[in-house]
Formats: structure tokens, sequence, C-alpha cells
């Protein structure tokens, strides 16, 4: 070893080698108090000790994988937020969709994964870090080229002492180990010569590359392709859906008669049946109609009609008469509203706002009955184009009358639809409609008077629209 | 290399002294006083409901922390045995003690049972004539819609929950508990004198079965006492949440009983901060599953968000009060401890860890607060927590059981004089 030349290898350190743990201990706490820092000692088990007798300090590794745990439950959020809930980006938007009336980003759904990922990360964190603590991957280490240094997984323990320490001297050094009980010594030298790779290794390398690329071009020439050969389903049960599209026919059918003498796919629900949440027991809060009213006492029967007259076929045509005969008894509705509703400022506000997105269109900003689609419809109407009845107006005696038009009413208007007007009950919650009766009233107290274009067109039928509540005579009424 | 000790108990004194012993009926005295205190305070507490209710329910609060405790430090004895431990060696005593503490705690439960019994319904709602979920206007409308409906869920619930079943159920489990404990402490304090290692294999053997009835007794103690409180809530993952607070509670009380014994000169030789240190991760490691099975239970609820199960923590989270509580909950008890008592350095520090410890058992009292009281109004939005009628009562409760432990503890060793694997504890490093 001595004899190498110089040019071809460098002293990296003096190795010393030990019998026992406990010397190997006590020599490490000698080089440590001699001043050494750049050591290293080798065991094959972990010994009690050696950390502090080295003078190791604690790994940063727990605190770098805190931060990239601490990172990575914001970046999982983040990642979330931005998928589920974010469309401000314009080349990657998120999927912002509203799903099932659920809140785009909700804190409960998104923990479980952002968990996982802290988790993840970590771990990657880890072991990675510990790689990078310890210089991994080392393809060669000086220290494998010494024979003796192989029993260091066996039964021998080692100690290496470095010559970038600034105490090192070879000579003063290797005194210093026999002193402190090295049963032998050795030079760790690093060998300087042929450090090149072979040039194959370039070359597999560069192929490798090559082919790596390969895939990825041919995805993107796909991509900008045309082809003749259909699709591939990679879960077809998922392209394939048991289900019908809305508004199709059944494809029930048995000896090519429809088996649905409605011959719809939809299926209304079965009789009697009601919806989780849709019970609406509360005949003034949800119908306008009395408690105390005989004829609200069945109110679920009422309220399963109701839905089946929403979802209207022609079977149900006695829905019809039932409904005629309790309007015409005005006693039946609310005068005032009902106890769940707390009529306020904010409350006719709203109102407000859902009388202008629903309602205004027809019955105009004003109330007055002359919205942009009344306009219109009358102007075509004028050429003979179209049927219309003239939008009312809130400000028309008759509905201002509280003793003909109470609150009820009025609510039952908007829930149910009257004469020409359609049922406004599945897109507008209760208390909404509710808000707009609110609204309503409000409105009449302004004071504004019935246009006179409305009240011209069908003046004369106006009493006998409101008191016959009947639809049959809708349809003559414009011609 | 540090030495190895012999198997020995070096320490000059390993049992509570005369004073300790003495205080005892001053203990107890305080613990009276307290109950009274909480008692004739409630009676001018704004919160609805009756003295006698308002009573009871912050007594059931301050029984259950107390009883998990000594749940929690039964379930680390048989954990102990059944996987041979040999590092807790030195704490397992105090455990023991601990353990045995839940039969005295028996009589304490007699507050609430004998009201049961004569059918007064201060706590369990399901102890009242016609008790039902709904409105007696939507009784009516689902009755009318359904002539033929099954018997209501209230008549099913009624055969496992009525005041004899009820009754004889707990009496059941503090027997159970008073044995097993009885069954640990007595076959340890036999070893103390003969150092016989057949009775640490008897023990072995046993505590696989009793861990199995442990978890028996466990379970269907904490769906009676606590979550038979809101009888028409479901979650069977409300026994695993009991139990993973009063394990946590339990390594703690451990944890902070072993300390103030040192401190005053007990066992100093024995218990090191090796001892703690482990101690503390076991903590650390229930207060995270602590946090993994509220989680779960919540997630659960709110995802499937089926209405029979959600009003109980909609409550919790969108009524005044609770739901600030809840927070508190959720940061007290799960994050704060998290960043707290994950760093070694912190668990080895005894001060700290004596800090967080205390912290957490305030933590696991606001938890039972939190799972207790809110049913005490059924629903009617009044935020229960009153220091003047809660504070007294747990003092109360506490200098109680303290008395219990001096009691259960008498003139016997803190540690067990000749375990077969004291060597192996006295060793015990962690690194």
């Amino acid at each position: 070893m001595a004899d190498k030349n110089d040019k071809d290898s460098k002293l990296v350190g003096l190795l010393a080698q030990f019998d026992d743990p406990d010397s190997l201990i006590s020599a490490c706490n000698e080089a440590r108090l001699a001043g050494y820092k750049a050591m290293d000692a080798y065991s094959p088990f972990p010994v009690h000790g050696i950390d502090p007798a080295i003078g190791i300090q604690r790994s940063l590794l727990p605190f770098l994988v805190f931060c990239v745990g601490f990172g990575a439950c914001f970046a999982g959020l983040g990642m979330q937020y931005y998928t589920n809930a974010a469309d401000w980006s314009p080349i990657f938007p998120g999927y912002a969709f509203k799903i099932s009336g659920k809140p785009l980003f909700s804190f409960p759904a998104n923990i479980p994964v952002t968990f996982e990922i802290i988790v993840l990360s970590s771990a990657f964190a880890t072991f990675l870090g510990m790689w990078g603590l310890n210089k991994l991957p080392m393809f060669s280490n000086p220290l494998h080229r010494i024979s003796r240094f192989k029993r260091a997984t066996n039964d021998k323990f080692f100690l290496m002492i470095e010559t970038k320490d600034e105490n090192f001297n070879r000579s003063e050094t290797e005194s210093q180990l026999n002193q402190w009980g090295a049963v032998a010594i050795e030079e760790c030298r690093q060998d300087l010569t042929d450090n090149q790779l072979p040039s194959w290794v370039r070359l597999v390398g560069l192929l490798g590359v090559f082919l790596l690329m390969l895939p990825p071009v041919m995805i993107f020439r796909n991509m900008g392709m045309t082809s003749r050969s259909p699709r591939l389903h990679v879960v077809p049960d998922m392209d394939w859906q048991h289900k019908e599209k809305t508004q199709v026919l059944s494809p029930v059918m048995e000896n090519g008669e429809y088996l649905f003498t409605d011959e719809r796919a939809m299926r209304k629900p079965v009789d009697g049946s009601i919806a989780r949440g849709q019970l609406e027991v509360d005949s003034e809060m949800y119908r306008g109609v009395k408690k105390d009213y005989k004829a609200a006492a069945n109110s679920a029967k009422t309220n399963a009609r109701l839905v089946s007259a929403s979802i209207e076929d022609k079977e149900d045509a006695p829905v019809e008469p039932d409904q005629a005969d309790q309007a015409e008894d005005v006693s039946m509705w609310m005068t005032q509203f009902p106890e769940g509703v707390t009529v306020d400022q904010a409350f006719v506000e709203r109102g407000q706002q859902r009388f202008n997105i629903y309602c205004s269109a027809c019955h105009g900003y004003d109330g007055n009955g002359n919205g942009l689609v009344n306009q219109r419809a009358m102007a075509l109407g004028a050429n003979g184009q179209a049927q219309w009845t003239a939008a009312k107006s809130m400000h028309d005696a008759t509905v201002k009358d509280d003793s003909k038009n109470p609150l009820g009413r009025i609510f039952d208007t908007i829930t149910n639809g009257r004469n020409t007007m359609g049922p406004y009950g599945a897109q507008i919650p209760a208390e909404d409609r509710w808000a707009i009766v609110a609204y309503v009233k409000a409105l009449q107290e302004t004071g504004i008077q019935p246009a006179t274009a409305s009240t011209e067109t069908d003046g004369a039928d106006e009493e006998k629209q409101t008191d016959a509540d009947g639809g049959s005579d809708k349809e003559e009424k414009t011609s | 290399m540090h030495e190895t000790r012999p198997a020995k108990i070096t320490s000059d004194v390993v049992t509570l002294n005369d004073g300790h012993l003495k205080a005892m009926p001053l203990l107890l005295g305080i613990g009276v006083i307290g109950l009274l205190a909480s008692f004739i305070l409630s009676m001018f507490s704004s919160a609805g409901g009756s003295a006698f209710e308002r009573f009871s329910f912050i007594y059931l609060v301050n029984f259950c922390f107390v009883l998990s405790i000594s749940l929690g430090c039964m379930f680390f004895v048989i954990i102990s045995h059944l996987t041979r431990a040999g590092w807790n060696v030195t704490v397992r005593r105090l455990a023991e003690l601990f353990a045995m503490c839940a039969f005295p705690l028996g009589i304490l439960f007699l507050v609430i049972l004998l009201p049961v019994l004569m059918g007064y319904d201060f706590v369990y709602p399901w102890n009242q004539s016609g008790w039902s979920a709904h409105s007696i206007e939507q009784a009516e409308q689902i009755a009318a819609l359904d002539a033929a409906a099954k018997p209501p869920i209230e008549q099913l619930k009624g055969a496992y929950l009525n005041p004899m079943f009820f009754s004889i159920r707990a009496i059941a489990y503090f027997l159970i508990w008073g044995a097993m404990g009885a069954f640990f402490l007595k076959t340890s304090l036999k070893q103390d004198d003969s150092g016989d290692v057949i009775l640490t294999k008897r023990m072995q053997a046993l505590s696989a079965p009793l861990l199995i009835l442990f978890a028996v007794t466990i379970v269907f103690s904490s769906f009676d006492f606590e979550m038979s409180l809101s009888p028409l809530w479901f979650s069977t993952m409300f026994p695993v949440y009991f139990f993973a607070g009063a394990f946590m509670s339990g390594l703690i009380t451990i944890t902070l009983t072993a300390m103030w014994l040192q401190k005053n000169g007990r066992v100093t030789d024995e218990i090191t901060t090796e001892h703690y240190h482990d101690l503390g991760k076991l903590t650390f490691g229930f207060v995270v599953f602590w946090g993994y099975i509220a989680f779960s239970q919540f997630l659960l609820i709110w995802y499937a968000n089926i209405p029979e199960e959600t009003f109980w923590y909609d409550y919790r989270i969108n009524t005044t009060g609770w739901g600030i509580w809840s927070l508190i909950l959720v940061v007290g008890h799960l994050f704060i401890p998290f960043l707290a008592i994950m760093g070694r350095t912190a668990r080895r520090n005894r001060t700290f860890l004596a800090g967080a410890g205390i912290f957490l058992l305030v933590m696991h009292w606001v938890d039972h607060y939190w799972l207790i009281m809110p049913q005490m109004d059924a629903y009617g939005h009044v935020f229960t927590f009153n220091p003047l009628v809660d504070i007294p009562c747990a003092v109360g409760m506490i200098a109680i059981y303290i008395a219990i432990f001096c009691f259960v503890a008498k003139n016997r060793p803190l540690v067990p004089l000749k375990d077969p694997r004291l060597g192996e504890a006295l060793n015990h490093a962690v690194h």
C-alpha cells in the first residue's frame, strides 16, 4: 500500500480495527476528545451509546419529514380545492361542478385524501431524506477495497478517521489509534485510475432515452389524427349504463306493446309515497291553507295528489275539479303569514330578488303585468301570431282585495299556477314563495295604478277571469 | 455503555406514607362538599331543566370521566400481560391500583342508577313513558300514513333500554370490573412475597379471555351510560371512541401519578425518563387514535347524511356555544397535543410532559362534557356550561377518586417487587 504511487490513489483515512464494541466506544470517545470530527464507526449491529461517543448530532431527518408533511397538508388541500372548486384558470380550469346541491369544497370530504397525501409524502421524505443525508446511492466506497473491512458485517468493529479532518496527521493519528487499543490499522485509499464510464454504457443510456421518448411521441401523433376503428371501451358498464334518459319512450315492451300505458321511460313515484323531506304536513306553510280547514285534514293525501298533479297526465284529471272546489271557498286560505315565517326587511328584500328572477319576466318589475315576455307576446297576439292571456297586474283591485284574494291564495297561485300561469312550486322553495307574497303585498302598497294598456286589452273579462277559476275559459279569452 | 442494573428495588420508600392515607377523610370531605355545592348551585342555574336533572347530568359527566381513567388503566394491565411486556413492569402496579378503583366507583353510580330504578328520567330519556323522537303531530301523521306500520323503534328498543335490564347490566359491569381488577392486583401482590414465575404465567394465560370480557363490558357500558342518552342515535363506533379517550387518559394518569409519587420521594429509582418517554409515546399514539376514530365516526355520518344520525352532530356543531365547544375539542384534544408531544425532546422533558398530561386530562373532561351535556335539554338549544355548577362537581368527583386510590393503595408497594421482568424494566432504554 505504502508503495503505491500517489498519482494513482489518494489517502482518504486510517481504518482501525477493534474486537469488541466496548473498546470501539472508548476509542470513539478518545478520538472525539482528541478533537477529531471527520470520523465514522462501523459495527455489525447497532451499538448503544455510539452516537454520543462519536459526537453525532441529532438527525435532521425528523424535522425534514415534519416540514414535508406539513407542506403536504396544504398541498393536498390545495390540490383538491383546485380540482373541485376552482374555475378561474383559463388553461386548466378545475371541475367546479355543482353535484347534488353539495358544496364545491367541504373540509370533511377532503380530510381522508389530505391525510393520505401527508402519509405518502412523509414516507417519501423519510426514505429519500435518509438516502440524501447518507449520500446514497454511492456506487463505490474505498472502504470496500480493504479485505479486512468485510468483517464489519460479521464480528469486527472499525473506526475510520478521515484525512479531511483538520487534526489528521498520518503518523500521529496512527500512533494515537494504537494507543487507544486498535488491533490493526490500515490505510484507506481511493483509486484514482480508470474512473470513466465505459463507452458502451453511454451508448446504451442514449438508446434508452430515445426509446423512452417513443411512447409519448406516438400518443401525441394519435391525438391529432382521426380513426375509423371504434373506440375502446375500457369501462363498458359506465359507457352503457342501465338507465334511461329523460323524456324517452319506455324500453319495457311485450309483444310489441308498451307495458306501461303512458309509454314513458320516466316513472312516477308509487301512489302515496313521499320522498324524504317532502312530507310537508304543515298545510299553512306549504299550501297556504288554514290548519283547521276541513279539506286540509288529510294533508298527506293532498300532497301526494299535488305531487302527481305536477307530473300530470290525463288519467289524473280528477284532481282538477277538487282543486276548483277548494278554490271557491275563499275562507280556506291563510289571511296572514304562517308561523314559520318572519316578515322583516331582509325577508321582503329576498322576496323582491326572487320576484325579479321568476315573476318579472311576465308581470314586470313593478308588478304591473307588463314584463318583457308579456310585451312581446301581446305584440305577436295583435298580429294573430300567438294566443296569449295578458299577464295579471298586481295592482288590480281584485288582486289587491284581501277578501277575494287572501295571502294563502296568492301563495297557492305561485305554487300551483292559475289560469295560464304555470306552477312555480317545484322551482321556488316554500319560504321563498312566502317572501314573494310579502313582496307582492309590498308592491301593492306603493299605490301604482294598473297599467292602462293591460286593462284595455281585456278589461271586460277582468272580473270574470278572477271570479271563475275554472281553467276552461282561458283559451277562448284571447281569441 | 451504561451498566446493567440488577433486578432489585433500590428506592427507600415504595409505599404511600401515612400522611397520604390520613388525607383520605379530608379528600372525601372535599368530594362530598364539592358535589353538594354543585347540587345547590344547580338550583340557581339558568339553563333549562330541574336542579335534579342539571346535577345528574354533570355528575354523569364527571363519573364517566373518572370511570374511563380506571378502564384505561385496566386495559393497560391486560395488554401488558397479553404482550408479555417487560418495559412497563415498574409502572404496572399503578395501573393495577387504578383499575381496582373501578369497583368502588360502582357505589358512586348509585346516584344515577337509583333514580332510574325509581322511574325518574333525570338523565335517560328512555326512562320516560311515551318517549319518542318525533313531535306528537309528526307521530300522528306517520301513523296515519301507514296504519300497518311496524311497532315503533322506541318500543323495540324498550326491550333493551328499561330500568330493570339497565340496572342488571350496570351491576354486572361493576362486578366484572371488580373481579378483573382484584384478580390482577391480588396475583401481582402475591408475587411480591413469593416471586413465583407461575403467577406471571397465570396472568398471561388469562389476559386473552379477560381482554375479550373487557371489550364486551366497555362496549356495552359506553352504550348504556353515555350513548343511551340519545337512544335513537346510531353509531357502532361510539364504544371505540369511548375506549380511545379512556386509554389515553389512563396512560396520562399513570404518568402523572408516577411523577407525583417521585416528587414525594416514592419509587424514586424505578421509574426513569425512559418509562416516561414510552408512556408519552403511547399517549401520543392514542391522541392520534382518538382523532382518527372521532373523525371516522363524524365522516361516515356526515357523508351518509341520514337525518337519524346527523341530528346528533348537527346540534353539537351548529348551535351557539356547542359549536365553539366542538371546535375547542378538535383543536385541544387533537391538534395542539399532536404538535406538542410529537417530538422526542418534549416527551423526555418531565415538566413539559406533565403539563401536556394535565392539559389532555382537561380535554378528556371536555370530551365527556361534549358527549353528555348537549342531551340535557333534548336539543332545546341551551348551552349548559356554567363553571359554578360544573367545576365544584369535577373537583368533588376527582377528590373522591383520589381518596379511593389512596384507599386501594393503602400500604401496598407501588411497584411489583419480584416480577420476573423487573430487570428488563429497570434496564429499559429507548433510542
